[in-house]
């Protein structure tokens, strides 16, 4: 799946190699990381707190960072970008949502449990979220300019979504330890570092309230940056200038 | 002929009337001019000063020696509860918010606020509420379990008194009057700006405002929630924070913080907005890196919610949360040091004036400093269940809170009281004030850090004759007297100005911003013409003409006017182009959203506590009486309530004014016929002796279904309202916005509905 989407990129970027396709790699060896590396059998099996490393990794990072690494000319994806830009929320929904429904117990467990056989869902899993990192990140960091939201609106779209994450990692705080049983089982049997199960769940609440957090205020200050320093306005000029 | 340009006027008044400048002392309590509500609440502040500090200095001579008897325990507990709350909710609050809704119109050359009427009653809520607080005196006992008020002494098995009571809802008032404010100012500033204002050109103490509003729609309904829970608590034996029927003291405290540290940054942003005007005019410097100003403005403002768990350290959360808030925690320290080196930064090089605004301002960069300090001291955790609770946190909370918040409001008096009063103050005496209060404010707090570190408890009425405690409590004492002398002093330095100060000129300082271009004091009207704003410092910009901020941009005409949408030749004077009616719309749309956006975190803190006592087991087994098939009905009624009013706004807007009419009232219906379900529900479940108080269950159902059961009735009145008037003809002419601003509230209602339902009914037969 890594190669099929490097090679979407390729052809994207007409291609050429830029010097963002750097941001490219480093998301899909992210993404690598997460799903087949042994930190993910980790997650998998022992801890949810490195499960959860991993899932923020794929929602908050590797897919801000494909969308910031396209580049700007194909035109290949402008309606889907154009359709998108007058749709903000959607994105925003997205992102929150799918974020929100992974977490749900019942959805959770039956996911956890489907593992000894084929390892589709877990994979789904992480496409998903993929996907959602994606979208939601379109209206912040797409490749056309005049799409992306008002960079003051941006910080407002994050710090939204920044609060429903913490939202939901004090919930998992403290939540009841039984909350997600495959792992407060599993670990009892060979726990490499001692991590009682009950830290274990707080950990991971904790992992998505906090850093998780500092995640959208650095998106936050990217766009600060952004606007102050009136990078878009000098594309977006550019851009005029051409059209007229 | 220098460029000028036309300040939108609002077209419509009251027929009748004129505009005029009487100054009749009973205009003040009618008044709607930013400028005297200003005054009101800064004279507001001065009054509970007087009366927080004397409250206080009651308590410092309990403490001046050990076992003393001056005053018992009962009083001594109310008068530090009272001295903290009024400080805080009443004293720093209402000046910073008395000088933001004087100067913010002024800096951004608007000739008011966006809601006047709005304006006034934001100030005399908070009034109101003070008089509440202090009401409690006289109705049977102050509230006296201390400013944060932790359950379950708050409960009313516990604190008996009224004096609680009168504490929520004093409060409650205020916060109305705060998060008012706070609206107003954000539709002031993002819709009411000069049109050559762009937003990097803002002047910073108004950018601290923007953000500092932000703050304060997102952390009062929080306080709010908390309040509101209390009071149904005590006065209807809910069980919110009594551990004993399954409800949670530290619920209180996790509520009360969630708030209370974003409260402490509220009260400090502004000032740093303050001081980034101050440092450059007494520098005669631009302020050094605006943008990171800026940006850890908003750092902070968005960190401000990751950091509350710093106050709970001692309640044994366990090591893990503990752990994670002590990095966050040192983490916001970061922002905020970014800033001081800033203003060092502005003032290296420049050319200082030291007057007593400029005084004021650095003495703050080194109390504020000492206050960081010992505040990152707490982030380390084992120093903090070392400290907390003693008079190590007193020095902490005193040197942010005077030595920060204080001296900002200090330092903004001397700078902007020759333009509020269009007098000068007597120089020699104001820095006899100051230096008075910088002794004894020194004198007073210093030594308390030792006191605390030598284990003395705070909010303990006396203390034992242990080696050391007595000279250093007396040396504390001493030092706030001396304080109390330059308030003394203070204020007779503003009765003395007001009386036979000399008159002020428009610009006593050489400053930069635009309120210096009026008189002293401003006119009724603030601005005929704006000066063109192209940097952030516009008027110096025109004072200098040869030393400009900003760069000739040779097409800048192509950005400035979107509304024209045609390039202008560069130079010509620029119009406010936008029809008024353009103009409204865009501020009321903005306004509601930002009403509806404090109203769903108030959701979210209530929806938090059901879902938190859900995990209590049993809970959710109680939720088997609750009648799912009927109030399912009844929602699709409300939800389609929804769509009957989007299709009376799509009527609207195509002119027909009988389908408008229609659809209206069937959203009435609809409504109605919602509340009259809730009404059933609630009338099954008080048969089956299912209520407020039986019950944790019946706590937090009737709370979260209660309150939205209110939002729907207060948009049906509303809504009711609106179709009488449209009965009456008053919308035929389509271009008004109210029609469209009630149905973002009133969808809003309808989306929590959604929420609620699904948690409350949905959710326990999905998690069995």
């Amino acid at each position: 799946m890594a190669i099929g989407l490097l090679y979407l990129y390729y052809k994207l970027t007409g291609f050429r190699w830029p010097r963002k396709s750097v941001l490219f790699i480093l998301a899909m060896l992210l993404f690598l990381l997460v799903t087949c590396s042994p930190p993910h059998y980790l997650g998998m099996h022992y801890y949810l707190s490195a499960h959860m490393i991993g899932h923020i990794l794929l929602l908050l990072i590797c897919g801000p960072l494909m969308v910031f690494s396209l580049p700007e000319q194909p035109q290949t994806l402008r309606r889907f970008s154009s359709f998108l830009s007058k749709r903000a929320w959607l994105a925003w929904m997205t992102g929150v949502g799918i974020m929100w429904f992974w977490h749900i117990p019942s959805i959770f467990n039956h996911m956890m449990s489907d593992m000894p056989g084929l390892a589709v869902m877990p994979l789904l899993q992480a496409a998903s979220l993929l996907f959602a990192g994606i979208l939601f990140g379109w209206p912040l960091f797409g490749p056309y300019p005049e799409d992306r939201v008002h960079p003051l609106s941006g910080i407002i779209y994050l710090a939204a979504a920044c609060i429903s994450c913490s939202l939901m990692g004090l919930l998992i705080t403290f939540a009841p330890l039984d909350t997600y049983y495959p792992f407060a089982g599993i670990k009892r049997m060979d726990n490499l570092w001692g991590i009682s199960p009950k830290e274990d769940l707080q950990t991971a609440g904790l992992i998505m309230w906090v850093p998780c957090c500092l995640l959208y205020l650095g998106g936050c200050l990217l766009l600060l940056r952004r606007w102050l320093t009136g990078d878009d306005r000098r594309r977006n000029k550019h851009i005029i200038a051409v059209s007229n | 002929m220098r460029d000028i340009v036309l300040v939108p006027e609002p077209e419509e008044s009251l027929p009748g009337m004129t505009v005029s400048n009487n100054q009749g002392l009973l205009q003040w309590i009618s008044s709607v001019d930013h400028k005297q509500i200003g005054i009101l609440y800064l004279w507001l502040s001065v009054l509970f000063l007087l009366v927080g500090g004397i409250e206080v200095l009651l308590v410092r001579i309990q403490l001046f020696v050990p076992n003393s008897h001056f005053m018992g325990p009962e009083m001594y507990d109310q008068l530090f509860t009272m001295h903290g709350t009024t400080m805080i909710f009443f004293v720093l609050t209402p000046a910073i918010f008395g000088f933001a809704t004087y100067f913010v119109p002024l800096m951004v050359g608007a000739n008011d606020m966006a809601f006047p009427r709005l304006n006034a009653f934001s100030f005399w809520a908070t009034f109101f509420g003070g008089c509440l607080l202090y009401f409690s005196f006289l109705a049977g006992g102050a509230p006296d379990a201390g400013w944060f008020n932790y359950a379950p002494l708050n409960q009313y098995n516990y604190s008996s008194s009224q004096g609680i009571d009168y504490y929520c809802t004093g409060l409650l008032f205020s916060g109305i009057g705060t998060v008012t404010a706070s609206v107003n100012f954000v539709v002031t500033i993002l819709c009411y700006r000069v049109k050559t204002m762009r937003l990097q050109q803002l002047p910073l103490f108004v950018w601290m405002i923007l953000i500092n509003s932000f703050l304060v729609l997102a952390a009062f309904p929080s306080l709010n929630a908390a309040l509101a829970m209390l009071l149904l608590d005590r006065q209807l034996h809910a069980h919110f924070f009594s551990a004993v029927s399954g409800g949670s003291a530290i619920l209180w405290q996790h509520l009360f913080w969630l708030f209370g540290h974003p409260e402490v940054y509220i009260l400090i942003l502004p000032v740093f907005g303050i001081f980034s005007e101050v440092f450059p005019v007494f520098s005669r410097k631009p302020i050094f890196g605006y943008g990171m100003v800026v940006g850890s403005g908003i750092a902070i403002a968005l960190l401000a919610f990751g950091v509350w768990v710093h106050h709970m350290f001692a309640t044994g959360l366990g090591n893990t949360v503990n752990s994670f808030f002590a990095a966050s925690s040192l983490l916001i320290g970061i922002p905020t040091g970014v800033k001081i080196f800033n203003w060092l930064a502005t003032m290296h090089g420049g050319k200082i004036r030291f007057s007593v605004s400029m005084l004021f301002a650095i003495a703050f960069l080194i109390e504020f400093t000492i206050g960081g300090l010992s505040g990152i001291s707490f982030a380390i955790v084992p120093i903090d269940w070392q400290l907390t609770d003693t008079y190590y946190v007193v020095a902490h909370l005193h040197f942010v809170f005077i030595g920060g918040s204080l001296f900002g409001l200090f330092s903004g008096l001397f700078y902007w009281l020759p333009k509020i009063s269009g007098r000068l103050p007597d120089e020699r005496l104001s820095k006899w004030f100051f230096w008075l209060f910088v002794i004894g404010f020194n004198l007073t707090f210093l030594v308390q850090h030792a006191l605390g570190a030598m284990g003395m408890p705070r909010r303990v009425y006396t203390y034992p004759n242990l080696p050391g405690w007595t000279i250093l409590n007396q040396v504390s004492t001493v030092g706030g007297f001396l304080m109390a002398a330059a308030v003394g002093l203070l204020l007779y330095v503003l009765v003395k100005t007001a009386l036979v100060g000399k008159p002020a000129p428009r610009d006593p300082w050489d400053a930069n911003t635009l309120e210096w271009t009026t008189a002293s004091p401003p006119s009724l009207k603030n601005f005929d013409r704006v000066i063109p704003v192209r940097s952030t410092r516009p008027f110096r910009d025109y004072k200098r003409p040869g030393d400009v901020d900003y760069k000739e941009e040779p097409d800048r005409g192509h950005m400035e006017d979107p509304n024209e949408g045609r390039p202008e030749a560069p130079g010509t004077p620029v119009r406010a182009a936008a029809s008024p009616a353009g103009e409204k719309n865009r501020d009321y749309s903005l306004m509601i959203k930002l009403v509806v956006g404090t109203e769903a975190m108030f959701f979210v803190c209530l929806i938090m506590a059901y879902v938190y006592f859900s995990f209590v087991p049993g809970y959710t087994a109680q939720s088997g009486s609750l009648d799912i098939k009927s109030t399912g009905m009844f929602s699709i009624l409300l939800f389609s309530s929804s769509f009957t009013y989007w299709l009376a706004e799509k009527n609207y807007g195509s002119g027909n004014f009988r389908a408008l009419k229609g659809w209206l009232l069937a959203t009435i219906a609809l409504g109605a016929t919602f509340l009259f379900g809730q009404g059933r529900e609630y009338a099954h479940l008080l048969h089956d002796q299912v209520n407020i108080g039986s019950s944790l269950f019946g706590t937090g159902f009737f709370t979260l279904t209660g309150f939205h059961g209110l939002h729907v009735l207060v948009g049906l009145v509303i809504i009711m309202i609106i179709t009488g008037l449209s009965f009456r003809g008053d919308y035929a002419d389509r271009r008004s916005s109210v029609i469209r601003t009630v149905g973002v509230y009133w969808h809003f209602v309808d989306l929590v509905w959604l929420f609620v339902f699904l948690v409350v009914y949905v959710s326990p037969h999905i998690f069995k």
